[in-house]
């Protein structure tokens, strides 16, 4: 393969990594905080995604023109409104669950994805078609031997770094990241500490939340398109990532959104057969992971839950 | 006991459960401020669900628990914990992925001011220079006395005005549990009120100022610890 192809594949495949990476960091933070899997995150990614158009389109039928004030809008929008739909999922459908089996929570949050799903398909003008994203970022590339690195998928990128950076410190070198920490740990001991337990955990479901908003919004940049459909995928991906990376781990959350996305890069260029049967390469290669080690790629001494 | 002191911790006639049937029964007793008041019982006679239910772990289902003047029982644990009381709980607990720094840190979590929360920590590894040593080393790869201390740093972060204080001496060498209630001598010497559940009679009884027996969930005996440690229940709650 010449280099120009391999860098494009390359630069896909880290997008792809970086909106898993985002997905699957949520699943694992709901898990360390309450033990419990929420499978109606995927879905909030869609709402955060369709939330983003909306404000676009409102804001072009008030003639507002500047791609950047647009820009800022739908992030704030998808971000704040998303962080407060998650906030408001864990209060009044899995706090309330807790002394029930975590079969129930999951059971439960299956339906509440597939009403999310619904809504955005009913109720979106036209929702049940694929919708035109707009492209906002600059257009602008720079051509290295036959490579053309695009400036608005550098951007994203970065955004995704600073994103996942800016967790980082905020988990390991803030008071309200040592209480989430400490929850993951040890909840009554948290508690007995002093540490709110249940503005905790609203506090972790609204940041996860808000990194799917993010994803979402991504998602739509990058691919100029957006359906109801899309976080279904994102979700079942970002789950999966999260599971390889040995649930409960950032680190691993993060790296096992990275190499899936690996795995359906190296899947659509490597194989034989056509691009069409990476996400099966994937997933395969998912199961025989997940048979050869059961709890993950990181074992949970190593990593530093949470 | 007179239980109209203001400043106490009282408990009247509370009933516990995990399920259906109470482990608890119709419990009452008071702390008195600025005092040592411990809790005597064999193992399972429900001490640690009477720190629970004082906590708000595993509410009471009937009763009273008043601190302060206020009332604590339904309360959510943070709230209780706000009520100026700290708690040393069973077996250690400490964070096992956080630093020692870490631990004690979160020993003061409702303190807002970082100077206070500083001057804290260096009256703690003062009482514990042992800790400052190891103050970047993670909690969990501790000796267990050491584990001990870092409980103990904890529960005085807090700065609390009522300290509970469940079997510090459980799983500890027999030199290190007569420091350890050496220690628990010296807290009440700051004027903190010390709630204290033990098996060990001897010497918990010789640093309390007063002392209850519970048996199978029920309050069978009380008074000054000379008193008690001649009483037949005493006796038989251990032996009978
Ligand atoms: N989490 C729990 N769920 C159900 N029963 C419990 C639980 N914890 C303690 N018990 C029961 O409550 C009783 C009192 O236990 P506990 O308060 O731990 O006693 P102690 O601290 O005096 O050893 C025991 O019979 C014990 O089996
Ligand atoms: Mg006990």
């Amino acid at each position: 393969m010449d280099f120009g192809l391999f860098a494009q594949h390359t630069m896909n495949g880290l997008m792809l990594g970086m909106m898993y990476a985002l997905v699957a960091v949520g699943f694992t933070l709901f898990f360390g905080v309450l033990d419990v899997i929420k499978f109606s995150h995927g879905d909030v990614l869609t709402v955060g995604a369709f939330t983003a158009l909306a404000t676009f389109v409102g804001l072009k039928s008030m003639g507002v023109a500047s791609t950047t004030v647009e820009l800022l809008a739908m992030l704030i929008a998808a971000i704040g409104a998303m962080a407060v739909l998650g906030a408001v999922i864990a209060k009044a459908f899995v706090l309330p669950l807790r002394a029930a089996p975590a079969l129930n929570t999951l059971l439960i949050t299956l339906m509440l994805g597939t009403v999310l799903r619904e809504a955005v398909r009913l109720f979106y003008p036209d929702g049940a078609n694929p919708k035109p994203f707009p492209r906002l970022l600059p257009a602008e590339s720079v051509s290295i031997g036959n490579f053309n690195l695009r400036l608005d998928n550098t951007i994203m990128l970065a955004a995704g770094v600073l994103v996942i950076v800016g967790l980082q410190l905020m988990l390991n070198r803030t008071k309200l990241g040592l209480a989430i920490r400490a929850v993951a740990q040890d909840e009554e001991t948290a508690k007995t500490m002093g540490v709110n337990f249940s503005a905790i955990v609203l506090i972790t479901f609204a940041i996860g939340s808000a990194l799917a908003a993010f994803a979402g919004l991504m998602n739509g940049l990058y691919y100029n398109e957006i359906n109801f459909g899309i976080g279904l995928y994102l979700g079942v991906v970002g789950f999966s990532a999260a599971i390889i990376g040995g649930l409960g781990s950032i680190y691993g959350a993060i790296l096992g959104g990275f190499m899936f996305a690996a795995l359906q890069t190296i899947g659509a260029v490597a194989l034989p057969f056509a691009s069409a049967y990476k996400d099966v390469f994937a997933f395969a290669v998912v199961i025989v992971l997940m048979a050869w080690r059961p709890t993950g790629l990181i074992p949970e001494k190593l990593s530093e839950r949470v | 006991m007179n239980t109209n002191e203001p400043n106490a911790l009282v408990v009247e006639k509370i009933s516990t459960a995990y399920d259906k049937a109470n482990v608890l029964e119709n419990v009452s007793l008071t702390a008195a401020p600025g005092k040592i008041t411990c809790l005597l019982g064999s193992n399972g006679s429900g001490k640690t669900t009477l720190i629970r239910s004082i906590l708000g772990l595993t509410p009471p289902n009937k009763g009273v628990i008043r601190f302060r003047g206020l009332d604590l029982r339904g309360l959510p644990t943070h709230r209780v914990i706000a009520a100026g009381i700290a708690c040393i709980p069973e077996g250690r607990r400490v964070f096992a992925k956080f630093s020692v720094e870490e631990n004690l840190r979160m020993g003061a979590y409702q303190e807002t001011s970082d100077a206070e929360v500083r001057e804290r920590l260096v009256r703690v590894y003062t009482a514990f220079p042992r800790l400052s040593e190891r103050r970047t080393q993670l909690a969990g790869t501790l000796s267990g006395g050491e584990q001990a201390m870092v409980s103990i740093g904890r529960g005085l972060m807090r700065a609390p005005k009522l300290l509970l204080v469940d079997e510090p001496s459980l799983g500890l060498a027999p030199i290190l549990v007569q420091e350890n209630f050496n220690i628990i001598r010296r807290i009440r010497e700051q004027g903190i009120t010390i709630f204290l559940v033990e098996q060990n009679v001897h010497q918990t009884l010789a640093i309390s100022d007063y002392g209850y027996v519970l048996s199978k969930g029920r309050v069978v005996a009380e008074g000054k610890p000379a008193d008690l440690s001649k009483t037949k229940e005493v006796h038989e709650a251990y032996f009978g």
